[in-house]
């Protein structure tokens, strides 16, 4: 192995572990962020449409209900989140790394 | 006149009489016409003494005339299998009883058969190419007035939904930038797909109702119909409707005036009341009276329906597109 191969490989391992140590501070969160938003406005959406969930009558209700069979993923991460309140709370902490 | 008349007006007053009488009156000009009761107590089979049910059938005996009824329940239970049939294609069976749920309760919510009602009547004017007039005879006035001015809410709702998820679309995409797959794509997302179908009906609805159709109020010259009227006329207005004309039915016959004795002056005392309201119609309504229908003796029926219809000052000519 010559001297510049392994120069090669020292560069290529310090890059990954930058690359890493960058996405773990900086990107990762960031990530983090945007998809813990989207997902609230995905709760948003999912409350808006099912409100009689909880009780409460909503006016589309019968042309959201057409909606459900598409939407099992999602249904499930927000009936989750909806009726676990501790957990929310936990989630709305998740998105501050200190 | 417009291709689509509806007749509203408090409960009993003749509506499905008047709505008859005029579909029979449109047939008889030699218009293609169809009567279609949206009121959940059907009497048009009585008048025409036929079956008719929840699709357009050709009345007997009378060309160019078809009916039908508006079922909601049914309606309901078919949006409700489709939606079932639609879940057991997608949904794994886990989670099938969990959704099941969800959606046998949003078709017991009391919006529910107003929805079904909705949407029955948006198809019926979406596939009316057949006919020349569509004559509706619609449910007592507080009903069809809240059902008419649903297009205009549910759009604005549906809009706000579809907002929300091309929201959160949008950002779950921005979170996979780089190589990550994204949890939701913009392209062919079937709930955006729906939503904006289910606007783009509404919107079709908001305008068939404001620019193709007419509304007549039938009204008994009595107070507290007078005073339905007028609440429903002014709600009609807002809603951007167009009141084509008050229909007065069930007038009292005048006696004979050699007439004497209980009967005779109870009428003249009723006829006298009568014609005091006709004034304080003609006067204090901008709209036309366009029928003024004594009380029958008997119930209106065949020959009696088409007196009626000839006593009908409504035009019955297609309005010619521009």
């Amino acid at each position: 192995m010559t001297l510049a191969d392994r120069i090669g490989d020292y560069r290529a391992a310090l890059e990954e572990w930058l690359r890493g140590f960058y996405h773990g501070l900086i990107s990762h969160p960031a990530y983090e962020k945007i998809e813990q938003e989207a997902e609230d406005q995905e709760d948003a959406f999912m409350l808006a449409c099912f409100p009689e969930a909880f009780g409460i009558p909503s006016p589309v209700s019968y042309y959201t209900a057409e909606l459900l069979p598409y939407l099992e993923d999602e249904f499930e991460a927000w009936e989750r989140r909806m009726w676990d309140r501790g957990s929310l709370l936990e989630r709305k902490g998740h998105q501050y790394h200190f | 006149m417009r291709k689509f008349v509806f007749f509203g007006g408090k409960g009993g007053v003749g509506k499905t009489t008047l709505s008859s009488a005029y579909a029979l009156k449109c047939a008889r000009a030699g218009l293609e016409t169809l009567v279609v009761s949206t009121d959940p107590a059907h009497s048009t089979s009585d008048v025409f003494d036929q079956e008719f049910g929840n699709d357009p059938r050709e009345v007997e005996g009378v060309e160019n005339l078809s009916a039908m009824e508006v079922d909601p329940d049914s309606e309901v239970e078919r949006h409700l299998m489709e939606t079932k049939r639609a879940l057991n294609n997608q949904v794994s069976p886990a989670m099938v009883n969990e959704i099941d749920r969800q959606i046998e309760m949003a078709h017991q919510t009391p919006g529910a058969y107003e929805s079904a009602l909705m949407d029955r009547f948006i198809e019926v004017m979406k596939s009316s190419e057949a006919f020349d007039r569509v004559v509706f005879d619609t449910s007592p006035t507080g009903g069809t007035l809240r059902l008419l001015s649903l297009p205009d809410l549910l759009e604005g709702w549906i809009d706000r939904l579809a907002h929300k998820r091309e929201k959160s679309i949008d950002l779950y995409e921005k979170a996979a930038i780089g190589n990550n797959e994204p949890r939701r794509v913009m392209d062919g997302d079937p709930i955006l797909a729906r939503l904006r179908g289910r606007k783009e009906r509404f919107e079709f609805a908001g305008e068939t109702l404001r620019g193709s159709s007419t509304f007549f109020l039938v009204v008994n010259p009595d107070e507290l119909s007078l005073r339905e009227t007028r609440r429903a006329a002014d709600d009609l207005e807002s809603y951007g409707l167009t009141v084509g004309g008050l229909a007065v039915n069930r007038l009292t016959p005048e006696p004979e005036p050699h007439e004497e004795g209980r009967g005779a002056r109870f009428l003249r005392n009723r006829v006298e009341t009568e014609r005091a309201r006709l004034r304080e119609l003609r006067e204090s309504f901008d709209y036309p009276v366009v029928a003024e229908i004594a009380t029958r003796v008997s119930e209106v029926k065949g020959d009696f329906l088409e007196e009626v219809a000839a006593e009908l000052d409504i035009d019955a000519t297609a309005e010619r597109p521009a």
